[in-house]
């Protein structure tokens, strides 16, 4: 892409985003543990709240780690957030209650690494490298663990890897059909990789405006937990797994439609079925 | 043992089928919505003044976003199947869904991509919005259904190790690359710059200056569907079938072989004649059509002459 990148100044400072993304994808995240205190399923939906806060907070990192120039870089960027948040991931899932919290450390400690790697060794001499990879690995980790256990239920690992299955009318526990033996964690990993650079790199240009990036990103959100919320009903019960769908979906229709009506106010216009108008300055 | 082989075989050949439709679908699905490298000129052509009604489909790469569809496709069949679904039924379920994920993500990235455009007054196309966004969703129902179809053969006839959902996120950028590496060049430089003296390769003067305007009327993104099915998306398809095909076929009839390794020897051996192939092709191209050797940069002085 020879396009030239260029963020729009003002809005909502940065800072604040990671705050609320951080606090807001903690808290719903640990509404999931609803689950074992009252002994239902129902509650697993706050697990894909969390992810879409993630997501939220983390299309404004990626904004501004590339904004020096990266154009290429902004799907990349997308993978390694979730490529490296996964190891933290699968290492936070084993604490137990303490998971979402200890992921957020293990996270950091691992993106400081990988930031250092890339900035000083690599020699990328980006400013923000550091930080923002930092809050990617973050962000990777939390949509991880917040799909995961919007999934399943739970966030402990144990919970990962066992899955059950009829067998002639009996129910078995089972490794193959788990989130992780069967590789449904593969489909979050890129549920996640996607819907965190799409926004920036759909709304990047010369007219890019915070509220309509920000507004996609919760879009692509929403949209990825309608996937996890459809496959959730292998793990679930049929009432928690359509729950699940009908929150993702009302959240999908209402960030849809406040997108469209974004881009409308951004658009240079609006027409339907008109032929080119050929700019005043003359192509 | 040789029932084993021809029913391996037969799976083989099917799964090279379906690879070559996804593979011909895939690439039209992306020209059509210009995804991939052409789209920097698409996403360049209004900063240079050329206002255009060409799909603006900024989905990351087409290896990762395919990454996606088909994962996400296969993942959703693999949770059915996982319930007792019917598998047909469940890979059906798969597509779909993952379809509907596609095409909304083709709209945003159209309408943002474009929105963000405002200064150089280009306008948001809506009716293009409603036409081709269902045609590529059409393609891209192809593209993932074969796929994930192929890629259930593989586990339910081959025995692969793999799950579902793994295969068809390997399988998925596999095709996205496929579709990408061959298709696009075809697209992006004969379609987009017809203007252009034929192998003058795009200087940067003509940057952005792509073909907007058709035979009669103005050019529409469902005109390269048309275009691209012609050759760029059957080659890629040749391309993505006959990886698929060679890839179960040397696994299928070598892998009895020195524990497993026959399998990787025939492996390497096809790269290597693939390589003699690709080499003897390239050559003969450069010298049957290259406008750039010396024979022929001469030719127009003795014309001149």
């Amino acid at each position: 892409m020879s396009v030239k990148v260029e963020v729009s100044e003002g809005g909502v400072p940065h800072d604040r985003i990671m705050a609320i993304g951080i606090v807001g994808s903690l808290v719903a995240i640990y509404l999931t543990y609803l689950n074992v205190l009252t002994g239902t399923q129902i509650f697993s939906f706050f697990g894909g709240i969390g992810a879409v806060f993630a997501i939220w907070w983390g299309t404004d990192s990626i904004k501004t780690l590339c904004s020096y120039g990266i154009g290429t870089g902004v799907p990349s960027a997308g993978m390694i957030s979730l490529g490296s948040g996964v190891i933290a991931m699968l290492l936070a899932t084993k604490l137990g209650v303490a998971a979402p919290i200890g992921l957020v450390i293990i996270a950091a400690v691992l993106g400081v690494i990988l930031g250092f790697l890339s900035d000083k060794v690599l020699n990328m001499n980006i400013p923000v490298m550091i930080r923002q990879l930092t809050e990617l690995t973050i962000v990777g980790a939390l949509i991880l663990l917040g799909f995961a256990s919007m999934a399943t239920g739970s966030f402990a690992f144990i919970d990962m890897i066992t899955g059950t299955t009829t067998f002639f009318g009996i129910e078995i526990a089972t490794y193959t059909y788990s989130l992780i033996g069967g590789s449904v964690i593969a489909v979050i990993f890129m549920l996640g990789g996607i819907a965190i650079q799409h926004p920036f790199n759909a709304c990047l240009g010369p007219n890019e405006s915070q509220d309509r990036t920000q507004m996609c990103a919760a879009e692509c959100g929403f949209l990825s937990m309608i996937a996890v919320a459809v496959m959730s009903f292998a793990f679930l019960s049929v009432s928690a797994a359509i729950l699940g769908l009908l929150v993702a979906f009302i959240g999908w229709i209402y960030t849809y439609n406040e997108y469209i009506k974004l881009s409308k106010r951004d658009a240079y216009d609006w027409l339907d079925a008109k032929p080119i108008r050929e700019p005043k300055g003359g192509a | 043992m040789v029932e084993n082989l021809v029913l391996g075989i037969g799976v083989t050949a099917l799964a090279g089928a379906l690879a070559t439709v996804a593979g011909a679908a895939e690439d039209t699905e992306s020209d059509i919505g210009s995804q991939g490298d052409p789209n920097s000129q698409v996403q360049l052509a209004p900063q240079m003044g050329y206002i255009h009604r060409i799909y603006n489909k900024a989905i990351s790469g087409e290896p990762p976003a395919y990454g996606l569809w088909c994962a996400l496709g296969a993942g959703i069949a693999w949770a059915f199947m996982a319930i007792n679904l019917n598998a047909i039924l469940a890979l059906i379920v798969g597509a779909a869904v993952a379809v509907f994920v596609q095409g909304v993500y083709a709209t945003t990235a159209y309408l943002g991509r474009t929105a963000s455009l405002a200064k150089f007054e280009q306008p948001v196309y809506i009716d293009i919005l409603k036409s081709v966004t269902t045609v590529t969703m059409a393609h891209a129902f192809v593209a993932i259904f074969t796929t994930i179809s192929m890629c259930y053969l593989m586990v339910a006839a081959l025995g692969h190790p793999f799950p579902l959902p793994l295969l068809g996120l390997v399988w998925g950028i596999a095709l996205g690359a496929a579709g990408s590496a061959t298709g696009n060049p075809f697209y992006g430089k004969e379609r987009q710059y017809q203007e252009q003296k034929f192998g003058a390769g795009v200087p940067i003067s003509a940057s952005g200056n792509i073909v907007r305007y058709a035979e009669a009327g103005e050019r529409s993104s469902l005109d390269n569907g048309w275009f691209t099915s012609k050759l760029g998306g059957p080659a890629s398809g040749l391309c993505f079938g006959l990886i698929v095909f060679f890839e179960l076929w040397r696994t299928v009839l070598f892998e009895p072989f020195a524990g497993g390794w026959g399998a990787v020897i025939a492996g390497v051996v096809v790269i290597l004649i693939f390589m003699v192939i690709d080499r003897f092709v390239e050559t003969w191209a450069r010298t049957t059509f290259g406008p750039y050797t010396e024979v022929a940069a001469a030719e127009p002085e003795e014309a001149a002459s």
